[in-house]
């Protein structure tokens, strides 16, 4: 199984973690349109590439960020959200 | 003994000719290009030729003929789904499949085994009430047993599952079979050939050509070509392509990892899942124990297995049948799975005019390969979506009304 | 007959221990140390098995761990193979997959048939007629299958194991314990693993005639043995390599999985079998193998054997065989221009540039047929003659045992001078040594294996020595017009499989490997993938590295399902007060980890109505510590729930709770509960047991984004809770505390002393119109209980379970998600309009209900009776129509003991969802019932 470094607990089992999908930025719901709207709620960047993405280490209740290459899998770097 | 075998051994001509022809140039245009040579891309060939007299067309596939999903998957068919759309769409496929070996004249090795989604809670038992009784309203045979009738089709099975998650009853789906998957993309590839379809191996899509919001032609690993039409049938891969025509989708790629026994003699002679176990069993005509359990919990472009899986679906097994623990695993493997929000597949046009998508397929696209041949062949060729995939049009989620598929797909092959 | 040689020096037998066995009912005497084949074979043994499809006698191949000639049975455990398991006293094996025994094995009669039975026939055949489609495929399922599966088999409890080290060396040739040792000594952890009983591999058996390599084992050995830093393990094979070097080492008690910081591997190289006409006739194995059986087992291979050569290891294989006493009646050379110098010494007769064209025999070898060719499988038949032998030792080539660089991305090249495929760039981590990497010969694997380690310790190192040339022959493939030369023996392929294959497109490498099946057996292509690419590549005219090669998947060997699963563990989670429920009847049911009491008793229906009586008409009580139960803190806690929840908290006043609805951000209803403001800056909240730790993830992921000056503390395990609910249960709470409980009403909550133990108290009405929540401490709540119990006993109260708990929300009109939603159900469908604060400036979910606000709702959640109830309910989930069309289901339903009633929710059509609307129930027996739509709470609605 896959490693992953929490910011807290150091390298862990990938059993450990939760993912959380994309880190992705919301329209202001205010003035976006319908369709803008329906796109961020559903519509995802899902060509392979470096993506920042939310983990949650489970037995710690720790959020992460993890920005991780979905094509190799390969995660440069881990660090709390605010910490970059 | 079957005449077909003695051909074997009287003809002189014996090898047979060739499945597929494989020009050696693409020609500069086609009426229709289909990207991906697995079973789905090969299927619409095939009906797009047989059902609407398209034959110029050309499928192009980047590795081999049903190298991915198709060759890849568990192989189970049926049509117990939840939502009528789903019950209608499926229930069209298995009756295609019912006599797709003869109409491909090829054996696929269709075989109907009976399928039983085991249920552990109250919960999954009212589940399985839903989808039975929409499939007794849309014609589809489907009906909730009790253990007795579960343990009688499958006396092996612990019905207790080693006293951790007894077994409360199940929903029984009559027509659910298993199919041979390779075969069903070189018969498709064949028939479609036979009618002058063209077929590229090694031939990788590496751009759209989109003019004024219509597609324009296909750039490929081996030049460009013109068309006026595209199909992209590329589970795993749809996000690429969608990016090269400027679109986002709410597809995202999860691996599905699937793994295989050591063949034994036939014992099991029905397909069992279990989702609270998150296990699916059936044993091939070659007599291994074919398994599978949920997609991998997150988002990888990749086909590498991990121990985990192996682990976990091996203690849920034995959880079911405590005694195979010394029957072996030969082989593990993944492949790409286009995962939609409300696990059912995307189907249609797309915003850019000529260019449709067959895609969405998650876990459930092998049985849905005859009709979504044909399906798209009709959609390609008429522009307008077949009405059996009205749900599955992109729109839906921009217009909020999902196809929610997700309490018959998860875990549900 | 016997055919154990003298006492060989090394050898694994011990002689003092002889073991007696069956194999096919017939007594046989081996030693401990032997492995089935080796006693069999010893005993003079020829045919050991039957092939898989023709059902041919067969003898030893490999011995080499992946040897699937030799599959055997117990009754209990099937296709154990015949090298790789350890002889046993009072073993009872069978061969696997023939009709009546190994030696008259009727199967056999489809070796007639071959020709009806090419590659991929029966794609062609069986499906016309569809009707007897499961006639012929019945026949075929009974046909293929190896062993007969035991239902009776027991489940046994391998062992699972964690190991962590430095540097994981897999293999224990030379190669592999100079990496140890030379790892070891830099002062870093090393696991060094190997397949076989013993290590030393090559140092073990390959000797061409002169005992010396055992003097470097014996040191290597003692030296490993000796070193702290060494974890030796033998007997455990790596079955695959997974991300960050996780490997998995199976053993014969379990799995011990390797987390390595580098991995070396030193696997070595599997022998490669020739293809020729008769090439698996029992007397026909590798060169490898004879050596094997000569020095691990000391069993005399053959007494006159032919020995084929396509490389220089045949000679050392030549020198082992005349030194156990095998007359070597033709050394037979692929090659036109070999060095024979040391065996033409012994005087044995040289063939250069011949080939055997096939081995003659019918249930063992009696001589091969040779004859010159031209080295590119072209016989020469005029020179053919034939030689009397009983075995056929074959040495023409290696495979690396590569899997485990391939999984770990290693690029392979194919490797000209060698003929093999070498490693060209290695993923990061990873190392390879010795035979892996082309190089063979004792020296150099020494060298090579040295080389790797300081590698992988980051060392300078000395540049790779080179191949050396010409291991493997190009071309070890002769046809023939009679075919039964195999490439795949698991399968039974032959060369013209192959061919037929091609000419009918099947000319990828993985589309002939899944038309022909070649490498798709137990032993996973070890012996076949290398000779059907060198097929493929002469069939295209293309060069190996064109043709590429499959993709090699775990596992290495195949594992028992056994060990992978280890010991299964359920946990469960149990409430303070779960030891009283248990003694006082509770029947438990599991709510997602959670063990709960559903009802108190065994019969069910008695127990509910009993219990939801006493609740109605006195007081009952129920243990909730399950539910999620959270605090939030802070100067912006409210601004938190605000966003979080649908409904208004800021303005909450303290000592009053407010109902919670959480959606996602497509406005699907995720969880309820409900939020009790303590003190201004502190909010007591709780989510449904299923949904605890979701919500909870959530609240502090979102917590985070918005970067709220907020707290959320986690009390769902920390706290207990019950609810007291009925008309009695003011009176009987007011005894057990000073709150002042008649200020609670309409939904306040209270923090004071209740018997005794510090507790909140609030104010809910799920389940009956008066009930308290009390919630405590987990380690005081059952103190609570307690007190309350025996306080309770004189006004009837009753403790309850989740399935009166059910009815009794029912009553009160209440729905639950999960049970009455599904996960695309909006709150405009289930009637929440009123919980929706939208003159907030935002909340999770808002932007899409406004949307979806513009669109008309189709379906509406609504309360209903049954007309005229049948019999036998409908279930829930049972569909409601309209105008034959499916426009909802009923999601719960109930008899109700209260209002003598059946009483449910259902999703109607939203033209239907005016109370006194009639609506149709379709009965799970295909019958119509009828429903009146009414208003809820049902209790206090005249029916």
């Amino acid at each position: 199984m896959k490693l992953l470094t929490c910011p807290i607990n150091g390298p862990r089992p990938l059993e450990e973690f939760a993912y959380g999908g994309e880190i992705r930025e919301m329209p202001d719901p205010q003035t976006c349109s319908d369709s803008a709207w329906a796109d961020y709620v559903f519509h995802r960047d899902g060509a392979p590439g470096p993506k920042r993405e939310w983990w949650y280490h489970v037995p710690s209740g720790t959020w992460l960020v993890a920005e991780r290459d979905t094509a190799s899998d390969v995660v440069s770097r881990t660090y709390l959200l605010g910490e970059a | 003994m079957p005449y077909q075998l003695l051909k074997f051994a009287l003809s002189k001509k014996h090898p047979e000719p060739a499945f597929f022809r494989q020009p050696a140039e693409l020609k500069p245009s086609y009426d229709a290009v289909i990207i991906g040579g697995g079973g789905h891309g090969l299927a619409a060939a095939y009906y797009l030729a047989k059902e609407h007299g398209l034959t110029n067309v050309a499928v192009l596939e980047r590795g081999y003929l049903g190298g991915g999903n198709t060759g890849r998957n568990t192989t189970i068919i049926r049509s117990n789904y939840l939502t009528p759309e789903g019950v209608a769409f499926y229930d069209a496929s298995v009756k295609l499949w019912e006599n797709l070996s003869q109409e491909l004249d090829l054996n696929l090795f269709y075989s109907t085994r009976g399928h039983f989604t085991l249920a552990h809670t109250e919960s999954a038992m009212r589940t399985m009430r839903w989808r039975a009784e929409v499939n007794k309203q849309m014609g589809v045979e489907s009906e909730v047993v009790g253990p007795d009738v579960i343990q009688a089709a499958v006396p092996e099975l612990d019905m207790s599952c080693s006293g951790h998650a007894p077994i409360l009853g199940a929903l029984y789906h009559k027509p659910g079979s298993v199919a041979r998957h390779d075969a069903v993309a070189w018969g498709f590839g064949r028939a479609a050939s036979e009618m002058g379809v063209e077929i590229f191996q090694n031939t990788e899509v590496t751009g759209l050509d989109i003019r004024n919001g219509r597609i324009a032609g296909v750039h490929t690993s081996r030049g460009t070509i013109k068309t006026g039409k595209v199909l992209s049938a590329v589970a795993g891969y749809t996000p690429r392509i969608t990016k090269m025509a400027g679109f986002d989708t709410p597809i995202v790629i999860h691996p599905l990892q699937a793994c295989v026994t050591e063949p034994m003699k036939p014992w099991l002679n029905t397909i069992l899942v279990s989702g609270s176990l998150h296990v699916y069993v059936s044993q091939s005509s070659r007599g291994e124990l074919v398994m599978g359990a949920s997609l991998d919990p997150y988002e990888v472009h990749a086909t590498r297995s991990t121990l985990d899986f192996v682990e976990g679906l091996s203690s849920h097994i034995l959880d079911m049948f405590p005694f195979l623990a010394g029957i072996k695993v030969v082989r593990q493997w993944a492949g790409m799975a286009d995962m939609t929000p409300d696990f059912a597949p995307v189907m249609g046009k797309t915003p850019v005019e000529g260019l449709y998508l067959d895609a969405g397929w998650g876990t459930w696209g092998f049985k849905a390969t005859p009709i979504s041949g044909k399906t798209m062949a009709h959609t390609l060729a008429t522009d307008k979506p077949h009405e059996l995939i009205h749900g599955f049009r992109l729109d839906r989620f921009r217009d909020f009304e999902l196809t929610g598929e997700k309490g018959a797909a998860s875990v549900g092959h | 007959m016997t055919l154990r040689l003298p006492p060989q020096p090394g050898e694994w037998i011990d002689r003092a221990t002889p073991v007696n066995f069956t194999f096919e009912g017939q007594a046989y005497t081996g030693y401990a140390g032997d492995s089935v084949t080796s006693a069999l074979w010893g005993a003079g043994e020829r045919v050991l098995g039957r092939s898989f499809k023709y059902h041919r006698p067969r003898g030893l191949m490999s011995l080499a761990n992946h040897d699937i000639n030799v599959m055997l049975e117990d009754g209990t455990a099937i296709n154990m193979r015949g090298d790789v398991l350890p002889l046993a006293r009072g073993m009872e094996l069978r061969a696997v997959n023939t009709l009546g025994g190994l030696k008259g094995d009727k199967y056999a009669v489809l070796e007639w048939m071959a020709p009806l039975l090419p590659a991929g026939f029966y794609y062609k055949a069986f499906h016309k007629p569809k009707a007897l489609f499961p006639f012929w495929e019945n026949v075929i399922r009974r046909m293929a299958g190896l062993g007969v599966m035991n239902p009776q088999a027991p489940r046994g409890e391998a062992i699972k194991q964690h190991r962590h080290c430095d540097v994981l060396v897999i293999g224990a040739g030379p190669a592999g314990l100079s990496a140890a040792l030379t790892a070891a000594k830099k002062g870093v952890r090393v696991i060094l693993a190997d397949e076989n009983a013993r290590i030393g591999g090559t140092l073990g058996y390959d000797h061409a005639g002169q005992p010396t390599a055992l003097e470097t084992l014996a040191r290597l050995q003692s030296e490993v043995a000796s070193h702290p830093n060494i974890e030796l393990l033998p007997a455990h094979y790596a079955a695959g390599w997974y991300t960050d070097h996780l490997v998995p080492l199976v053993g014969p008690s379990g799995m011990i999985k390797v987390r390595a910081g580098k991995v070396v591997v030193a696997m070595g190289a599997f022998e490669q079998p020739a293809v020729f006409r008769n090439n698996d006739l029992p007397g026909v194995m590798l060169g490898s193998a004879s050596q094997r059986l000569i020095h691990r087992y000391a069993v005399k291979p053959f007494q006159r054997a032919v020995v084929l050569a396509g490389n220089d290891q045949a000679q050392r294989v030549v020198m082992d065989l005349h030194q156990a006493g095998v007359e070597v009646v033709a050394y037979v050379d692929l090659r036109p221009d070999a060095d024979c110098t040391v065996i033409r010494q012994l005087g044995i007769p040289i063939y250069l540039g011949n080939c055997v064209q096939e081995a003659l025999g019918k249930h063992a070898v009696e001589g091969v047929r040779i004859s010159r060719w031209d080295g590119q499988g072209h016989p020469d038949p005029d020179t053919s003659m034939t030689i009397a032998c009983d075995g056929v030792a074959v040495s023409v080539g290696w495979a690396p045992a590569a899997a485990l660089l391939y999984q770990s991305g290693c690029k392979m090249r194919f490797d000209d001078a060698a003929q093999q495929f070498v490693p060209e760039r290695l993923a990061p981590g990873m190392f390879a040594a010795g035979r892996v990497n082309g190089i063979y010969g004792l020296e150099a694997a020494l060298e090579d294996g040295e080389r790797a380690a300081r590698e992988a310790l980051g060392l300078a190192t000395g540049v790779a020595r080179a191949a050396e040339t010409g291991s493997s022959h190009p071309w070890p493939i002769v046809p023939h017009t009679a075919n039964k030369n195999f490439l795949d023996f698991d399968e039974d392929l032959q060369l013209k499989d192959f061919e037929t294959a091609a000419q009918e497109s099947f000319d990828n490498i993985e589309l002939m490997k899944r038309f022909t099946t070649v490498g798709m057996g137990p032993s996973q292509g070890k012996h076949s993938n290398m000779n059907a690419i060198r097929v493929l590549a002469r069939l295209r005219g293309e060069p190996i590295p064109k043709v590429g090669s499959t993709t090699a998947r775990p596992f290495f060997h195949p594992v028992p399902l056994g060990h992978l699963a280890g010991r299964t563990f359920h946990p469960e989670r149990r409430t303070p007060m779960h030891d009283w429920h248990a003694a006082h009847g509770a029947t438990f049911a599991t709510v997602g980890v959670w063990q709960r009491p559903a009802y108190y008793g065994t019969d069910k229906a008695k127990a509910v109505e009993a219990e939801v009586k006493a609740v109605r008409h006195a007081v009952g009580m129920i243990d909730v510590s399950t539910l999620g139960k959270f605090e939030v803190h802070g100067p912006q806690a409210g601004e938190l729930l605000e966003r979080f929840y649908t409904g208004h908290f800021v303005n909450q006043r303290v000592g009053t709770t407010r109902y919670a609805l959480l959606l996602d951000e497509a406005g699907v209803m995720l969880d309820d509960g409900i939020v009790a403001r303590l003190s201004n800056d502190c909010y007591y909240v709780t989510a449904s047991t299923s949904n605890a730790a979701t919500v909870y993830r959530e609240m502090t992921r979102r917590l985070q984004t918005w970067g709220l000056e907020a707290t959320i503390v986690n009390l769902t395990g920390s706290y207990g809770g019950l609810n007291l609910a009925g008309p009695h249960s003011q009176s009987l709470l007011k005894l057990l505390t000073d709150l002042d409980l008649a200020a609670l009403a309409n939904g306040g909550v209270a923090e004071g002393m209740v018997a005794g133990v510090q507790a909140r108290v609030i104010n809910v009405r799920f389940v009956a119109e008066l009930a308290y929540e009390i919630h405590a401490p987990a380690q005081d709540i059952a103190r609570i209980w307690l007190a309350l119990e025996e306080a309770g006993r004189s006004v009837g109260l009753k403790p309850f379970g989740t399935d009166t708990q059910r009815l009794l929300r029912l009553e009160m009109g209440h729905f639950i998600i999960g049970q009455d939603t599904d996960g695309l159900t909006n709150p405009l469908e289930a009637g929440l309009q009123w919980v929706l604060a939208n003159d907030k400036p935002f909340y999770l979910g808002q932007r899409s209900l406004k949307l979806l606000a513009e669109k008309p709702v189709s379906k509406r959640l609504v309360g209903f009776m049954l007309e005229a109830p049948p019999a036998t309910l409908p279930d829930e989930c049972c569909l409601v129509l309209r105008a034959g069309k499916i426009v909802g289901r009923l999601t719960s339903i109930a008899q109700s003991p209260t209002l003598g009633q059946v009483i449910g929710l259902a999703y109607v059509a939203s033209e239907d969802a005016a109370p006194g609307s009639r609506i149709t129930i379709r009965h799970q027996n295909g019958r119509d019932v009828v429903a009146t739509v009414v208003p809820t709470p049902f209790i206090g609605v005249a029916p």
